[in-house]
């Protein structure tokens, strides 16, 4: 198949580089020390979360700020570990303070948001991307008007939107399943996803899809074998992206969901409410482990779609 | 955005609804999609506004414009809107100045760019309902790191902490948790778009001996319009629908002081006033709509 030939991405050329230029550099190097500064104020509010899911019963709040003490594993083997709840609390407190928290252990809810987000961004690639390339390509006399109805979609508040969508999830008997959640995730996910994709399909020179098709390829292919390797870029940024908003979803999953499903976020709001006070410490190793099985994730995402990218590189 | 023309000119017409040289095939279950789950909502909350629940026969019953009139006469609708205007006004220009620049930075070459970048993604990874509550833990009257700070610098007093006292300050605190959440969203968007630039216009430019500010400001950000107005426009309309942050930090308070457009719905709606609560519902997504078009039509944002 002449097709066969199209699945060629663009050569990156390695130019001569002076090894020890970058020592050099001045300007580099102030750019560094500045944006070290600002990754430190933005991760900072993080740091502390997660040293208080460390921090011993009393010394969350205290003045100054303790940084230094010694690690307890308490709060995380309440979630991770499953040790009931009642019995750490009787350790700390010499009481039985309240009889809830029996739903604190949290690896489920965690796995849950982990296959609601990651099915739901897939379903927001495969359906987005033909349809963002569509918008780009086509000739269409009301493309401004496609685009902005996509975009509105997403404009009704959630607070209202909540009501009328479980109406509607009762009547198809779609309350507290999987399938249900990952589609509401996905839908309020599109919006964002198309117009991404279509503003990096649009940086793609359009006689790109030409010669290849010239060549032989079919419109599917000049999209599958060649354009989409020059947006990848933009196709992971859009999949990391729908991945965090499907996994910080919390009104819509909280309405949708009974107890089967059962999110991340939507389980912290339990920890906030269920004993009648804030229970700081579980919050804080409840939050802490979800970040940090989250930011693998996308880490891996990254790296991944990001050597894909440097094997084809568009700009080197 | 010029090669779409003579392409558009060229293939017009002739083409079969259902062939894959029409757009119908490859957007369909995305439209689908879209159309099943923003009708009903719309269609709901639309007749909602005009009706009143009634506790006494468990019904909705018809009013007319009965809620869409109170809502022009309604003073803490007012506040509202004005609290919500506030905050989106601060949020989106502190985002959009911080992440552009932060972007920039990143772009121009620093060591080690990958780990910044995925640090900068540990904001986004927190689920808003858990940000207020961080937030809540920092800001702290009494404990909280910020407001140690803050009081320290003497820029606020200690009988005006941050969520609390009269609530001069509350805003501002909640401002805080949104702007270090979505300042990551925009410097990972724009950075994206400024890695995808084509190289050429810069490279003409620097032929032409334009200066950095000149590149910047002729050559980069007009080619970042379209990455720009889906940043912009995302940003507006979440920003006018914010919640989260407003529910777990201040519950609106102190008084209304914190109260969007969005709380005060719920909070309507707490109250099984649903009819209100569709009422304001449906205005929130006129201002919104509004917002937006006008927004396409004014930065002459064409898709």
């Amino acid at each position: 198949m002449a097709a066969e030939r199209l699945t060629a991405k663009p050569v990156a050329t390695t130019p001569k580089v002076d090894r020890l230029a970058w020592l050099r550099d001045g300007r580099t190097w102030l750019r560094t020390i500045l944006i070290v500064f600002i990754v430190f104020i933005f991760v900072f509010p993080i740091y502390f979360w997660f040293l208080a899911s460390f921090k011993p019963f009393g010394l969350i709040f205290t003045l100054p700020p303790v940084f230094f003490f010694e690690p307890t594993f308490t709060w995380y083997s309440v979630v991770l570990g499953g040790v009931p709840y009642n019995k750490v609390m009787l350790e700390l407190t010499g009481a039985l303070t309240s009889t809830g928290g029996g739903l604190y252990y949290s690896v489920p809810y965690i796995i849950d948001s982990i296959i609601i987000a990651t099915i739901s961004t897939l379903l927001v690639v495969l359906v987005g991307t033909p349809a963002a390339y569509a918008l780009s390509r086509f000739p269409m006399r009301r493309r401004h008007d496609v685009a902005f109805w996509i975009l509105s979609t997403r404009m009704m508040p959630v607070v209202v939107a909540a009501m009328p969508f479980f109406l509607m999830y009762r009547a198809l008997g779609w309350i507290d399943t999987y399938h249900g959640v990952v589609l509401v995730h996905t839908v309020i996910n599109l919006p964002l996803a198309i117009l991404l994709l279509k503003s990096f399909f649009d940086e793609v020179p359009f006689d790109l899809d030409e010669a290849a098709m010239v060549d032989g390829a079919t419109r599917w292919q000049a999209f599958y074998k060649v354009i989409i390797y020059y947006v990848l870029p933009g196709l992971a940024a859009t999949a990391i992206l729908s991945f965090i908003f499907s996994w910080n979803e919390f009104l819509l999953t909280l309405t949708l969901t009974r107890t089967s499903v059962r999110t991340m976020p939507v389980a912290a709001s339990t920890f906030d409410t269920a004993t009648g006070g804030t229970e700081w410490g579980f919050l804080a190793a409840l939050g802490t482990s979800a970040m940090v099985s989250v930011f693998i994730f996308v880490l891996f995402v990254q790296r991944h779609l990001v050597r894909g990218l440097t094997m084809g590189a568009v700009k080197g | 955005m010029q090669a779409t023309r003579s392409h558009e000119t060229r293939t017009r017409r002739r083409v079969p609804l259902w062939s894959p040289e029409a757009p119908l095939i490859w957007m369909a279950p995305a439209i689908i999609l879209l159309l099943l789950y923003s009708i009903y909502p719309l269609i709901y909350n639309i007749w909602t506004s005009f009706h009143k629940f009634d506790p006494l026969v468990r019904d909705f019953v018809w009013v007319g414009g009965e809620n869409w009139s109170t809502l022009f006469t309604d003073l803490r609708a007012l506040n509202a809107v004005r609290v919500t205007f506030t905050y989106s006004a601060i949020a989106l220009s502190v985002q959009l100045t911080l992440g552009l620049a932060i972007a920039m930075l990143l772009d121009a070459g620093v060591y080690g760019r990958g780990l910044w970048q995925s640090l900068l993604i540990l904001p986004m990874v927190t689920p808003p309902a858990v940000v207020g509550l961080i937030f809540r833990l920092l800001e702290h009257s009494e404990y909280g790191v910020i407001s140690w700070v803050l009081y320290s610098a003497g820029l606020i007093g200690r009988q005006e902490p941050l969520l609390g006292g009269t609530g001069q300050n509350a805003l501002f605190g909640v401002l805080l948790a949104d702007i270090w959440q979505w300042t990551p969203f925009c410097i990972l968007i724009l950075l994206a778009g400024l890695k995808a630039l084509p190289t050429d216009p810069l490279e003409a430019a620097e032929v032409d001996g334009a200066n950095a500010w000149q590149k910047f400001w002729h050559v980069k950000l007009p080619l970042l319009r379209n990455v720009l107005a889906v940043v912009i426009l995302f940003r507006i309309i979440d920003l006018f629908r914010v919640f989260d942050y407003i529910y777990v930090m201040t519950s609106g308070g102190p008084g209304q002081r914190t109260e969007t457009i969005s709380y005060y719905a719920y909070q309507t709606y707490v109250f099984i006033n649903w009819g209100y609560t569709a009422t304001l519902g449906v205005a929130i997504l006129v201002v919104i709509w509004l917002t937006a078009f006008l927004y396409t039509r004014i930065f002459h944002v064409e898709w």
